[in-house]
């Protein structure tokens, strides 16, 4: 049997106190979402960990300040650039949040350490990425200017939101407690004639509970269809602005969850955090490997029986029409419909005959042309009757 | 502040009456838990199927000798089915057997909400415990929202108020364990008030120790190549990879039939077992004779 005793918090030297409370910061801006207390709650660790032993240290850290699976994995490598004393360069980070510098083990407290080498740029910040660079990946990116409210923006919310609201809320088995429901509660209207020594007077009802269905957007923003992505991306904003449970991805030679940044209530901040996701924006397309790699990663997850899933693309793909019709077929099974929408379809002499659209074309329920508003003021009741 | 080397003592110590417990667990992972046990915040556990998130409650429950109450998450789980639930029909019985007591009516009503008549579901019966017991919140991410929001308020304080009786108060502070699938993105709010532990899926080395520790009788040489050809097995592209647990039935399903020894010209027999650790169609298509035998030859 284990003996817990809870120890005091006992007064180590205020660097070290310093040097924990800004690893916190360092963490939060690395995109951690860490609360207010966070750093004493680390400091808390540290007293309990000792401190001097590194990897206690880290384990306890990693417990306390890790919440999702992708900071499990970054901070190790976060961790060692914090506090393992570097012999190459001095990190700036700490300035950054305006929080003490790390000191490096065994510098005094105060040496010049961060500050003086500046911030040269906002890339020297961001740890070393992991993904690898493919092939045609254009090292371009686009400027997001498109995504700041102007006239476009209101009609586009104002379609968004006629969208969201002929989107009807599905029928659960599951029910719940209702007002005016179909059904006796017979549980509940036992619990109510407590009240009145036992006679059921006042009748309580369920009836089946209704949600939005879910939607997917998986947006095609490679070379060939820079025309089309600001406005998509400009749609996709709006439509998470209405609804709650809309998930949004752009893919190119990559697939990148971009939800969160679209989210974002200060357009500019929105813009800068999409910037960042760009990396590759713009360069050829591997539809069939993104959507596999979707499948795969977030499908599990986030396509249930209730999900509407929309692509859009030109079909012009870079990978096997193999690999796509599988990864499409996949999805199918998984989602609710299949939507393709195609900026092409519909511009005259254009037909969807090549390899790619045609091999999509056998496990989409849904095909229509996605170029402009009127485009998709026309697919919309289309696609909410799939939806339904 | 402890001495260096105390530390690091307190966690072996953890680790040993783990796998005491069945459980082999990392460092890493025993000092989370140690910090679960002293600071008394809930421990997030995600990670893979089959990585043995639960098992970490269980063996957890086991090394402290402290009950295990588990509440299983469910789309739709309610209140009522998660923490208490008035026994209707027994208060009904009741007050047909009070309407000819003299006592007044006050008295009556005092004894037919009282906790006889109480129903204690997981949550209410995790704080009611005289001793702190470990509560395992088991995929807690196939709850919804509105449950997950309710479990916050009760993981920060600890009570819970029924209309009817009053504010119960936890006599001790229940050891939380919840884990994840990731079937739904879990709140901030949620993982912020948690420990975090995120579980891989166990190297070669592990994996033996955790073979060794449940079937001692599986014999060194099959235990080792057993592991080999799991952790060939998940390098493959599959649908599902095999966690621990289909180690644990494959190993068992090779033990069943006599096989005591991976070897390419028993590939037909070692078919026959692969249902315990295969479990999608697809993912059996890829296991033909020859891809046994290589994987076979492998180990």
């Amino acid at each position: 049997m284990l003996n817990v005793v809870p120890c005091a918090p006992v007064d180590f030297g205020a660097a070290l106190r310093e040097r924990i409370a800004g690893f916190a910061s360092f963490l939060r801006d690395q995109g951690f979402g860490l609360g207010g207390a966070d750093p004493l709650r680390a400091l808390d660790a540290a007293v309990r960990a000792g401190a001097l032993e590194r990897d206690v240290l880290r384990w306890n850290l990693k417990a306390l300040l890790c919440g999702r699976a992708d900071e499990w994995r970054r901070f190790d490598a976060l961790f060692d650039a914090w506090f393992v004393p570097p012999n190459r360069s001095v990190f700036s980070l700490a300035d950054a949040a305006g929080g003490p510098a790390g000191p490096p083990e065994g510098a005094a407290p105060g040496a010049p350490t961060g500050p003086s080498s500046g911030r040269e740029g906002e890339g020297e910040h961001a740890p070393p990425e992991r993904h690898a660079a493919s092939r045609d990946e254009a090292l371009a990116s686009m400027p997001f200017d498109a995504l700041r409210p102007d006239a476009d923006a209101l009609a586009m919310e104002a379609l968004m939101r006629r969208f969201a609201r002929c989107l009807h809320p599905l029928r659960l088995r599951r029910q719940r407690p209702f007002h005016h429901g179909r059904r006796l509660d017979v549980r509940a209207t036992l619990r109510r004639s407590v009240a009145t020594g036992g006679m059921p007077l006042r009748l309580a009802w369920r009836d089946c509970r209704r949600v939005r269905p879910r939607v997917v957007l998986l947006l095609d923003v490679s070379r060939s269809m820079r025309a089309y992505g600001f406005f998509w991306l400009r749609l996709a904003r709006a439509l998470c602005g209405e609804l709650a449970d809309v998930h949004v991805f752009i893919f190119h030679t990559r697939l990148t969850p971009v939800g969160e940044a679209l989210r974002d209530p200060d357009p500019w901040r929105a813009q800068e955090r999409l910037h960042l996701l760009a990396a590759g924006w713009g360069g050829g397309t591997r539809i069939g490997e993104c959507l596999a790699e979707f499948e795969r990663r977030h499908a599990p997850r986030l396509v249930h029986a209730r999900t509407g899933i929309v692509v859009v693309s030109d079909g012009y793909d870079a990978g096997e029409p193999a690999s796509l019709a599988q990864a499409l077929a996949a999805l199918r099974r998984r989602a609710r419909r299949l939507a393709w929408l195609n900026p092409l379809l519909g511009r005259p002499g254009w037909h969807p005959d090549g390899r790619a659209m045609q091999a999509a074309l056998p496990h989409v329920d849904l095909f229509a042309p996605g170029a402009s508003l009127a485009d998709i003021e026309r697919a919309l009741p289309r696609l909410v009757e799939t939806l339904a | 502040m402890n001495g260096p080397g105390e530390r690091r003592g307190e966690v072996q110590a953890l680790q040993g009456a783990l796998a005491d417990a069945g459980y082999v667990a990392e460092p890493g992972l025993a000092a989370a838990v140690l910090l679960m046990l002293e600071l008394g915040r809930p421990l997030l556990v995600e990670g893979d199927a089959g990585v043995g998130k639960t098992e970490i409650a269980l063996a957890v429950a086991r090394a402290r000798g402290a009950r295990l109450i588990r509440l299983q998450c469910y789309e739709g789980l309610d209140v009522q089915a998660a923490m208490y639930e008035w026994n209707y029909q027994r208060q009904l019985l009741a007050i047909k057997l009070l309407e000819h007591d003299d006592r007044p009516a006050a008295a009556k009503e005092q004894d037919i909400f009282s906790e006889r008549y109480l129903l204690r579901r997981p949550l209410l019966e995790a704080i009611g415990c005289a001793e702190a017991p470990v509560l395992l919140i088991d995929e807690v991410d196939r709850a919804d929202e509105a449950f997950e929001a309710y479990l916050l308020e009760l993981l920060s304080d600890f009570q819970l108020s029924i209309p009817e009786l009053g504010t119960v108060r936890a006599v001790t502070r229940p050891w939380v364990v919840l884990t994840s699938n990731g079937t739904r993105e879990l709140s901030d709010a949620l993982r912020r008030r948690c420990l975090y532990q995120y579980i891989d899926y166990p190297d070669a080395d592990k994996e033996r120790a955790i073979v060794e520790l449940h079937m001692p009788h599986a014999g060194d040489a099959l235990a080792r190549q057993v592991v080999q050809f799991v952790q060939d097995v998940r390098r493959m592209d599959l649908r599902r990879k095999p966690g621990i647990a289909e180690t644990l039935d494959w190993t068992a399903a090779l033990l069943r039939l006599g096989i005591t020894t991976l070897h390419p010209d028993g590939a037909a027999r070692i078919l026959d077992t692969l249902a315990a650790l295969v479990k999608t169609r697809e993912d059996r298509t890829a296991f033909t004779r020859d891809a046994v035998e290589r994987l076979a030859a492998a180990c």
